[in-house]
């Protein structure tokens, strides 16, 4: 097995006030994750380095981390990524700190200890869009009738009219397009990528009805607004949601949503 | 306890994607200028003297030099537009999607159709072109 | 089973609750990037490159008799209005980028500028056409 170099930037808040660097050699083949690097760091090396993980197949979404500055999620990218071509190839050792491998936090988000950054800032922003089905059928009915109806009516959808959301429902809530956004960094209000694309998501689901309950937070300034397309979060996007694309769509309902209620009154 | 590393005023330097986003806006700075040499343009139609000495000023290498660069930045702008195209407004007929990339096709030969355009009306007055 | 969550009621909200200027400033600048990629090169390359460099010979009256009919005034809207508001769009929003500013003095300096180099053009149109 080669060996590989791999900086790791540490935040222990009971030991020092600020975060430094700790450098590590990692042995590694073809299939080595950065996920397993840290987790080889952790049970052979310092068992006090603290990271996110869960499901190490790129859908649980938990283990985003920065990789020379990119937002990656751990799981997904491989040692073999960021060596030359031929290192793995050939036999001499003498490469093996040829090419330092760098892992942060998130970025734009707040660290609390080693690559463990408080989620919450991305999750209240996603909770604000709703992103879930809204119905507003059977509001004055009893439950067994609402029930009933439910059951007759509730999932009934064409391909057609799948396909037209499909691709933002596959968004995992891993929050890279949140660390790859700098608009997100300037302004921490911003409702976000990963939010805006779930609220279109729901918005063109052809069984949702909770649009015009969504629109007040992507019309705001710090709603679709904000976003300059600089499309890094697409970029970054594991799942290929392209939330970029979703923002922008966004730009021209909101934009349809406040014309509607200059006119009418109601979004 | 916990930090929070701020943005600085040079975050778009620390990555190639940021600095071919900060390339894509500052398109606009060049075409400012043209917009300018342009409005005095409109402005020296007034008379046939002051048309030739706004001619004579569009003549001036460093003018010309700008406006070389503006129709670098228009093409740069129009490379990077017209991929936004087809994701902020996607054209669907039924289920399917119409290709992106007959969408840029389309936009790039409406460019050159306005530049045949242009040539044809305003490139044969003297038989020059 | 999903969850099924009532509608809030919307009664409540005003007809110009939550209102602002930032869907006409896109709608603006998002026309003016489409002019700036369509037209702009076309009439750079034969205004301010082909022409200066002897290439082209344009001829004055031929180009005033254009000008000052309704040609000019979509030339006008689409090459130099559209695009100012454009450039204006990008200018303010580079301004936040760099932390030097995008705030209300931004967005008064740069869609004033755009619209009063739109006005000053139109103007021009006028005067000719008139």
């Amino acid at each position: 097995m080669r060996n590989c170099s791999i900086a790791v930037q540490r935040y222990l808040p009971h030991e020092h006030a600020e975060p430094f660097w700790q450098h590590f050699t990692v042995p590694f083949d073809e299939s080595t994750s950065i996920l397993d690097a840290l987790n080889y760091i952790k049970e052979e090396l310092d068992p006090s380095l603290s990271f996110r993980w869960s499901c190490r197949m790129a859908i649980c979404g938990s283990c985003g981390v920065m990789v020379n500055g990119i937002p990656k999620l751990g799981c997904k990218d491989f040692l073999r990524n960021y060596l030359p071509r031929n290192y793995l190839a050939s036999e001499s050792t003498a490469a093996v700190s040829a090419a330092e491998i760098r892992i942060q936090p998130l970025a734009h988000f707040t660290v609390e200890r080693d690559l463990i950054v408080d989620m919450n800032e991305f999750l209240v922003h996603l909770e604000a869009v709703k992103p879930y089905l809204i119905t507003d059928a059977g509001a004055d009915e009893t439950p067994l009738e609402k029930h009933a109806q439910t059951l007759a009516q509730t999932n009934k959808q064409t391909p057609a009219q799948l396909a037209k959301y499909k691709q933002f429902a596959n968004c995992i809530n891993c929050g890279l397009c949140y660390s790859a956004c700098p608009q997100f960094g300037l302004n921490p209000e911003f409702v976000g990528p990963a939010a805006i694309a779930l609220a279109q998501r729901y918005n063109l689901d052809s069984r949702d009805q909770g649009k015009a309950a969504r629109m007040p937070v992507l019309n705001g300034h710090n709603g679709v607004w904000s976003c300059t397309f600089v499309g890094f979060c697409s970029d970054v996007c594991p799942k290929h949601v392209d939330p970029a694309a979703a923002v922008n769509q966004g730009k021209v309902e909101s934009a349809k949503s406040m014309l509607i209620q200059m006119f009418t009154g109601r979004g | 306890m916990s930090y929070k590393p701020e943005l600085t005023g040079s975050w778009w330097l620390k990555h190639r994607f940021f600095m071919l986003y900060m390339l894509r806006e500052a398109t606009v700075l060049p075409l400012v200028f043209l917009l300018c040499s342009l409005l005095a343009g409109i402005y020296s139609l007034a008379s046939p003297e002051q048309f030739a000495s706004w001619q004579a000023f569009m003549a001036r290498p460093w003018v010309l030099a700008l406006h070389g660069l503006a129709l670098v930045a228009a093409l740069y702008h129009a490379f990077t537009f017209f991929q936004l195209f087809p994701r902020v407004m996607p054209i669907r007929i039924g289920a399917r999607l119409l290709p992106p990339a007959l969408m840029v096709a389309v936009q790039w030969a409406a460019v050159l159709a306005v530049i045949v355009l242009f040539l044809w009306l305003f490139g044969n007055s003297q038989g020059a072109i | 089973m999903k969850t099924h969550a009532k509608l809030p009621s919307t009664a409540k909200s005003s007809r110009w609750h939550g209102l602002h200027l930032e869907p006409i400033w896109w709608s603006l600048f998002s026309a003016g990037g489409v002019c700036f990629a369509v037209f702009v090169p076309a009439v750079v390359l034969v205004f301010a490159i082909l022409a200066p460099l002897g290439f082209i010979t344009l001829d004055y009256s031929q180009i005033v008799s254009w000008y000052a009919d309704i040609w000019g005034l979509l030339f006008t809207g689409a090459v130099i209005c559209l695009p100012a508001f454009h450039a204006a769009h990008r200018i303010r929003h580079g301004l936040h980028d760099l932390q030097i500013g995008g705030g209300l003095l931004s967005v008064v300096i740069c869609y004033g500028a755009a619209a009063l180099l739109s006005v000053a053009a139109l103007y021009g149109w006028w005067q000719l056409s008139g």
